[in-house]
């Protein structure tokens, strides 16, 4: 599971919960690959994902590096940025682990790089 | 606004449901007047009110029996072979999503299946695909297309963990039509979109697979004595646009098409079915069938239904449909008031749209004057 995917879920789907996100990462496995840096698609990117949190997310497992926690007004010409967020956004995955809810605890496990966010029966409710 | 959250507590009511409380502020709101013990017991009744209109959530799918049912088409050897309904619907959704001029950058696959609308994708239209399945088995064999960078998650469509205001596109082909909570799921939908993010899906409709559900019924009569559901109740078209409505789509549009595929026998159908993990999971479903009446139900299906070559058709019924998040960009209903032509002139149509023509050209040929008097001053402004 990429960064860029953690980025975009939540845990509001349990019963009483109102704030899930981020949801913090346990991991046990993680794996660092190349892929292919494409600027135009990673400054897309940058502007629909939630910064505080990724670098949240990305400190926590400890793949930070230099990144900036605040984000330049004009990234988009800043290469070097764009290098570094294309390597937190996409090279990193976790491959084994789990994502905790932050107000229930809630651990919903990461498998073979895909995390399983079903729901038990008891704690299913609207 | 502290006396409306102590005050129920103090009489007892616990109220713990989120629509319960909206009814006492509606409530209050309206009666400024009334005694506190007034507002009391009309809150109550609202309240009372409210419970009985509020649609019980449905539960008519076993959801656990059809992630069951799915994973187990994963372990055939040949599960391939079943999936031409969802390759076809697949291709004609990434197609229709090809139709919208615009480059969808996070875009969900609901109940992907095998990825069959992923793998037709366009890297022109599609930024991030996110699948989602049920079955984790079945997402694990999904075909990813190289060309757009895919991820998996394993959730369920009735609790879609997206955050508000996230997505740009979502897309079903296929699934929704096992979902017990489809006003709820099309809710979240359109919460975890984006202002003018679309919902794009296709479901199976109410005719789908009809020639199976009346022969196993008259079957079934003639040699037990009564019927039991076969076939899963689908959504009805008209069903679709007023749930589409409710959730707080825009601009929805809907057409069906039916697809008629001939099989050599009942039997054949359902295995099929099987294949493609369709199975029934409703909760009332009958355990057992007994092997003379599916036989009766063959030769009815053969006797009402079959064709010429001696095969039997089986329909499939796929409603289309999209959906837009509200957005101040869309087009809105013209003001009251703002016709420049009647209606009554109707027979005069050509000369109509003659004169609107000849405006338009005037105002387009004023402008450009205007421009180039404009340009011409800036230059003889321009300090030299």
């Amino acid at each position: 599971m990429k960064l860029l995917t953690h980025n975009m879920l939540t845990s509001n789907i349990i019963k009483g919960v109102t704030k899930g996100f981020p949801l913090q990462i346990a991991a046990t496995d993680i794996k660092v690959t190349e892929v292919d840096f494409n600027p135009d698609f990673i400054s897309r990117m940058i502007s629909k994902v939630e910064w505080p949190a990724l670098c949240e997310a990305a400190e926590s497992i400890g793949h930070l590096g230099d990144l900036p926690k605040e984000l330049d007004p004009d990234y988009e010409k800043n290469e070097e940025f764009l290098k570094k967020a294309h390597h937190v956004l996409l090279e990193v995955e976790i491959k084994e682990g789990e994502l905790i809810c932050p107000e229930t605890g809630r651990k919903f496990p990461v498998t073979n790089g895909i995390p399983n966010m079903l729901l038990n029966e008891d704690e299913v409710g609207k | 606004m502290q006396g409306i959250r102590v005050f129920p507590l103090e009489k007892g009511l616990l109220i713990s449901n989120v629509m319960q409380r909206k009814c006492i502020f509606t409530a209050l709101k309206s009666a400024k007047h009334a005694q506190v013990v007034a507002k009391s017991a009309r809150a109550f009744s609202v309240c009372a009110q409210c419970k009985q209109k509020q649609q019980p959530v449905q539960n008519i799918f076993d959801r656990k029996a059809k992630k069951m049912q799915r994973n187990r088409t994963a372990l055939m050897e040949d599960y391939e072979v079943y999936q031409y309904i969802r390759d076809k619907v697949g291709y004609s959704l990434a197609d229709r999503i090809r139709d919208i001029k615009r480059k969808f950058n996070v875009v969900v696959d609901l109940g992907c299946g095998r990825g069959h609308i992923g793998s037709s994708m366009d890297p022109d239209t599609v930024g991030t695909l996110i699948q989602c399945e049920m079955a984790e088995m079945v997402l694990a064999q999904a075909c990813k297309n190289e060309d757009i960078k895919t991820f998996s998650v394993v959730a369920d469509e009735e609790y879609l963990p997206f955050k508000e205001n996230s997505l740009d596109l979502v897309v079903s082909g296929l699934s929704l039509h096992w979902v017990n909570d489809l006003p709820g799921t099309f809710k979240q939908i359109q919460r975890s979109l984006k202002p003018d993010g679309a919902f794009l899906g296709t479901v199976f409709g109410g005719e789908t697979l009809y020639e199976l559900r009346c022969s196993l019924q008259l079957a079934e009569i003639e040699r037990e004595g009564g019927f039991g559901p076969h076939i899963s109740p689908f959504v009805e078209p008209i069903d679709i646009g007023a749930l589409l409505d409710r959730a707080g789509f825009n601009l929805v549009t809907m057409d069906t098409e039916e697809i008629n595929i001939a099989y050599p026998s009942m039997f054949e159908v359902m295995e099929d079915l099987k294949g493609m993990g369709e199975n029934n999971c409703a909760w009332n479903r009958k355990s057992h069938i007994q092997r003379d009446t599916l036989i009766a139900a063959d030769a009815i299906y053969r006797e009402m239904y079959g064709l010429e070559d001696g095969n039997l058709p089986a329909t499939f019924q796929i409603i289309h449909f999209i959906g837009w998040k509200p957005h101040p960009s869309q087009k809105k209903p013209a003001k009251r008031g703002s016709a420049t032509v009647s209606i009554k002139d109707i027979d005069k149509l050509d000369q109509i749209i003659k004169e609107h023509e000849l405006q338009t050209k005037q105002d387009t040929e004023k402008k450009k004057s205007e421009k180039t008097e404009k340009s011409k001053d800036d230059k003889n402004n321009e300090p030299s």
